[in-house]
């Protein structure tokens, strides 16, 4: 072996690549955010194909397909430069947030409609019959059981777009891979930035799994497992 | 006695040493091959042609070295920030690719002695309005991620306190196309490359010529492997007095090749 | 000597090309990952604690960590090791593995998924463990999770445009060959999403057919 580990100068940019990691959780937990609006918004959509819905519905099918079946780096990109030659300026930030939002948007509209789809209709009908309004079925019937059945594939979507949140050094965004890339350009040490920014994202994922555990364990408990 | 005898030993150790360690030379050799790094953004030196394979003034200089040693060559595309990473690891036997030869560098890698020269200038979106070097001030300016000029512009930049916006792009060809759409005021790049991108889109002006020194560019190999560094310092020597560098610059950026040496000192 | 040039029909060629290489490097890494993924699976549902706290536990990691920065670690890390790979074998390694350990979760809780009454049920007419493995937990278990194995593969299919990042031509890094010498982001941009919808979207719908008929 004919390398020497620089480990010292990665030690002493620690405090900049945690703060930096705090823009990935931010950028990331946004993205989550407008995704489970945007997400559920195309649930609906696609379960609706009648009448006056029916391009909202194909527009809703397109955008999910799109999302689900292209490479995420190439709707990154494409909210770069892709818009870029429309005269439409995102910054870094901005680009990597649209792009996530896009994506997580198609893939939780897919687990929203799974999970609206597994409750009978017959218990909406129900608690409508019981007197409730429409909104209040919907939020003490219906929003806890989804929310119980999605709560999994949720928590994965988070994981997920932490992890691929670090796209974002292809677009010159410094987030936590961008920081480490950025500092590596100066000493050309990739290899030690990047195994100790592997380690953060570890600890952040098992930060977030931890939380989603403690959190499902305090809303669903007496309901059984999630 | 005993004196010689050591002595003898010594001279045994560091023969049978340095037979043992090969350098790259032998290396390359032996394997048949020349894997040469090369920046394939960076019209007219590095590029794409137009079907598809890498052409430039490096890429013809990769396959000249290649000639000299009677091997083939084996190019490896690299963006700015890949290539010293790639002689670090081993991954390429040398880089031939418009690396400037900063101290900072020559810590990581070592350098041969320059085999072109550059000016860093700047390309101006043509509603920018930028002049001068100080009108850049306050503007979002762009270089590729790990060159010299990002390195430099932060240096003056700093000197300007908070007033200043950088973008750093992977590859050279995003800080182009980055200011032609307009996302960004300008773009810090060398002045043979500013000349043809400012001909070729009409959005893009050539910008000014940046306060910062003349941009000697090296080939970059395994800084202990001196051995190495020797064969590609007589081939640049070679190049040049044999009037094949004065034929690729004609024939990639035209005009004069500039003269490689450094008025009032040695190299 | 032309440094930019306007898009050509041959370079149409050039893209398809490059997306037979993104469908090779993801058939290698899809069945070598899916083997031993199953091979891993099976292992972890067997072991117990012991197992998921070991072997587990490591493969964890690869899912814990972005696969770009596996990518580029383990592409930085094979040359100090002294074995230097170049981007395909690399970048197929590091799919390979990145496969495997999604694979294995899956395949694990397909077998776990197969209830021991059923299981208890078809060792008490008297087959053997691999008989029941064979007949009983592998057809019930593949219906349970053909859908997330399904899921991982076409994930590894649009994952591999990272290779890119090794500077292995792929898809991806074709297309950007291509927007550096024409400068036209934003067409070039739509034939490779075409590229990359044309080869995930049939596979997707002939998955959640198969599905279907199973369902019956």
């Amino acid at each position: 072996m004919d390398y020497n580990f620089h480990w010292q100068p990665v030690f002493r940019r620690l405090p900049e690549l945690l703060l930096a990691a705090l823009d990935t959780l931010q950028v990331a937990v946004l993205a989550i955010i407008l995704g489970i609006i945007l997400g559920l918004l195309l649930a609906v959509l696609k379960m609706n194909a009648t009448g006056k819905l029916k391009p909202l519905n194909w527009f809703a099918r397109s955008w999910i397909e799109l999302a689900r079946n292209t490479p995420v780096l190439l709707q990154l990109f494409f909210f770069g430069f892709g818009l870029g030659a429309l005269g439409l300026h995102l910054s870094p930030f901005m680009i990597v947030l649209a792009a996530l939002t896009f994506n997580c948007a198609g893939y939780l509209a897919e687990n929203f409609r799974g999970g609206l789809q597994s409750i009978p209709e017959t218990q909406l009908r129900a608690a409508r019959s019981l007197g409730m309004s429409a909104p209040k079925a919907y939020y003490y019937i219906l929003f806890p059981q989804v929310l119980r059945n999605v709560w999994h594939p949720l928590t994965n979507q988070i994981v997920w777009a932490v992890l691929m949140s670090s796209l974002g050094m292809l677009v010159g965004y410094q987030e936590l891979a961008g920081s480490a890339q950025y500092f590596a350009s100066r000493t050309y040490r990739i290899f030690e930035y990047f195994a100790v920014v592997a380690v953060i994202y570890y600890i952040l994922v098992k930060l977030i799994l931890a939380l989603s555990r403690l959190v499902a364990w305090r809303i669903f408990r007496g309901q059984g497992g999630v | 006695m005993l004196k010689k005898l050591l002595a003898a030993c010594a001279a045994i150790t560091i023969s049978t040493s340095t037979l043992v360690t090969a350098d790259t030379l032998d290396e390359v050799v032996n394997r048949g091959t020349l894997r040469c790094a090369v920046v394939l953004d960076f019209p007219p030196i590095g590029f794409w042609n137009e079907r598809n394979e890498p052409a430039g003034f490096d890429v013809e200089y990769c396959k000249d070295l290649a000639n000299s040693l009677n091997v083939k060559v084996e190019l490896i595309p690299a963006t700015w920030s890949e290539r010293l990473p790639l002689i670090v690891t081993r991954r390429a036997d040398v880089v031939i690719g418009s690396t400037s030869d900063s101290l900072e560098r020559a810590q990581t890698v070592g350098f041969t002695i320059p085999y072109a020269v550059f000016v860093s200038q700047a390309i101006v979106h043509k509603d920018s309005g930028i002049e001068t070097f100080e009108d850049m001030k306050g503007k979002t300016v762009a270089a590729g991620l790990g060159t010299v000029q990002e390195q430099w512009y932060e240096a003056y930049a700093n000197e300007w306190g908070s007033d200043w916006k950088y973008q750093g792009y992977q590859s050279e060809n995003e800080v182009f196309l980055a200011v032609q759409q307009g996302r960004v005021a300008a773009g810090m790049t060398g002045n043979i490359v500013a000349g043809p991108i400012a001909r070729q889109y009409s959005n893009i002006e050539l910008g000014p010529v940046l306060p910062f020194t003349a941009d000697y560019v090296s080939m970059a190999a395994p800084r202990k492997d001196v051995s190495w560094l020797n064969y590609l310092n007589l081939f640049i020597h070679q190049q040049v007095r044999t009037g094949r560098y004065q034929e690729l610059w004609e024939e990639f950026v035209g005009g004069e090749a500039p003269d490689l040496r450094t008025p009032g000192v040695y190299y | 000597m032309e440094m930019f040039s306007a898009l050509r029909p041959q370079d149409l060629w050039f893209l398809a090309e490059a997306a037979g290489k993104t469908l090779w490097i993801s058939t290698l890494a899809i069945s070598s990952g899916t083997l031993l993924g199953i091979l891993f699976g099976w292992v972890l549902s067997v072991s117990g604690r012991l197992g998921s706290m070991t072997l587990g536990a490591v493969l964890d990691v690869f899912r814990s960590i972005p696969l770009i920065i596996q990518l580029v670690l383990f592409y930085n890390l094979f040359p100090i090791i002294g074995i230097p790979l170049d981007p395909f074998t690399a970048g197929t390694i590091v799919l390979s593995i990145y496969t495997l350990s999604l694979v294995s979760n899956v395949v694990r809780s397909g077998i776990e998924s197969v209830s021991q009454d059923l299981r208890r049920a078809s060792r008490s007419l008297g087959m053997s463990y691999w008989q029941d493995m064979r007949h009983i937990v592998w057809p019930v278990g593949l219906r349970a999770v053909f859908p997330a194995w399904v899921g991982v593969a076409l994930s590894v299919l649009k994952d591999s445009a990272l290779v890119s990042v090794l500077g292995y031509v792929e898809l991806l890094r074709a297309s950007q060959i291509l927007i550096t010498r024409t400068q036209e982001p934003l067409i070039i941009m739509a034939i490779v999403g075409l590229f990359y919808f044309f080869l995930s979207y049939p596979i997707a719908r002939a998955a959640s057919m198969v599905e279907k008929r199973w369902q019956q």
